[in-house]
């Protein structure tokens, strides 16, 4: 170790003598024991940093601020929870990109399909499990010849009153407080249910007027719409039977 | 009482503002370079304390908690990253430079020691004072201000000669207003 080197190192060597058990200095205070030159520079240096010390020791606080700062801790309310892993900003930036792809994709997807999700799912539902279907009374059994008749083509508007079919003692059911109406119509041996929905119950369900078929559960199940009714037809016969009343 | 420090904690937390209010202002002063303005910097470092370090598991860290908690909100006021850079690319600090005889700098009022500090470039002004401070090491100087041990020793050495550069001028300006004010025939009037 050359003087040069030594000078750096001591310089942060405390004059309060603080740094005395610390290995990194005791080359360099060896060596200013055997070098005048470097033992006179460091007490120079010593008495130098002795005495600034001494002068910043004489700072004085401004009055009043140990109070201001006890009245103002009094009033910190503490963060009394350990900060949370879903806190950590990382997780939380994670979180929110996360959201954000949940959001778009949300925003993006196809209403219809959506929308149609929700009534179609449900006339799935109530054909496969639920015994209690219906189609009753004069405008109801109207709508059923119609339906049964063998060169019926489903899709386009249906012969409905809503109203009068409500009326006439048809089965009404409710979902998600909108009102849907069903009637069940046989055709070639096979029952075959149609749920009739108000289109301004549904406003985002963009289904065309030209049937939408498609299998689920082993059902069959097309969907189309009119200028302000909304169709389903389900049979459990699959997507087959369904296809020939298309 | 959820809007204050429990009373447990009122205690621990008297008894740090009374063992480092004042060290922690004399580093923010010779930081801010105002009054006032260190101050607020010292109550502030006090207030994130009361919010938040109690969740410190061992009391004995409060001490470089609370200067290192200062330090960083002090930067995060200033926001002079590219300052610091710069000053950091400067060559070579200069080799032992004139500096006032230790007499004179003990003669010298505390105040002005504080503004020949307070000259000093910023960078290297942080670890120097902390260092006259003496009650951190190297080592937890390097931690508090998170650069290398290496380079708070080269701060502190460049720091201490723009401090005895800075000094070397003050003592020169206290002189000349003394002979002035000798030489002013006014004065001498009046």
């Amino acid at each position: 170790m050359n003087n040069v080197e030594a000078k750096f190192i001591l310089q942060g060597y405390r004059p309060n003598g603080a740094d005395a058990g610390d290995a990194t200095f005791c080359a360099a205070l060896d060596q200013t024991k055997q070098d005048p030159t470097l033992h006179e520079w460091f007490a120079r240096e010593q008495a130098f940093d002795s005495a600034i010390s001494a002068k910043l020791a004489h700072i004085q606080v401004p009055a009043g601020l140990r109070e201001a700062i006890l009245a103002g801790g009094r009033v910190t309310a503490p963060d009394t929870t350990r900060r949370s892993w879903w806190r950590h900003p990382a997780l939380l930036a994670m979180a929110a990109c996360l959201a954000v792809v949940f959001i778009t994709t949300f925003a993006l997807w196809p209403k219809a399909v959506v929308a149609s999700e929700d009534l179609t799912t449900f006339a799935l539902d109530d054909t496969l499990y639920n015994k209690n279907h219906g189609g009753h009374g004069a405008e109801a059994g109207a709508l059923q010849a119609f339906l049964m008749q063998p060169t019926t083509r489903l899709g386009g508007s249906l012969p409905v009153d809503f109203a009068a079919l409500r009326k006439a003692g048809c089965r009404a059911v409710n979902l998600n407080d909108r009102e849907v109406l069903e009637v069940c119509f046989k055709r070639n041996g096979t029952w075959f249910h149609c749920y009739i929905a108000q289109r301004a119950d549904f406003p985002a369900l963009a289904a065309g007027t030209t049937p939408a078929l498609v299998e689920r559960k082993g059902a069959g199940v097309a969907s189309w719409s009119d200028a302000s009714r909304l169709y389903v037809v389900v049979t459990a016969a699959g997507d087959s039977a369904l296809e020939k009343l298309l | 009482m959820q809007d204050s420090i429990p009373c447990m904690a009122v205690d621990i937390f008297n008894q740090l503002v009374d063992a480092h209010y004042t060290p922690l202002f004399r580093f923010a002063l010779s930081l801010t370079k105002n009054s006032s303005d260190a101050g607020d910097l010292t109550q502030q470092t006090f207030f994130i304390w009361a919010k938040q370090g109690h969740a410190l598991r061992e009391t004995a860290k409060a001490k470089s908690w609370l200067f290192t908690t200062l330090y960083r909100e002090f930067l995060r006021g200033r926001r002079r990253a590219e300052r610091v850079t710069a000053l950091e690319d400067l060559g070579p600090a200069e080799a032992d430079p004139v500096a006032p005889a230790v007499d004179v700098v003990t003669g010298m009022d505390a105040s002005l020691v504080v503004e020949a500090l307070q000259e000093v470039d910023e960078v290297y002004r942080a670890p120097l004072t902390l260092f006259y401070m003496q009650d951190f090491s190297y080592k937890e100087i390097a931690d508090m201000l998170e650069v290398p041990i290496g380079t708070v020793m080269s701060r502190l050495s460049r720091g201490k000669a723009q401090l005895r550069a800075a000094l070397a001028r003050k003592e020169t300006e206290a002189r000349h207003k003394v002979v002035s004010f000798q030489n002013n025939p006014a004065r001498k009037l009046s």
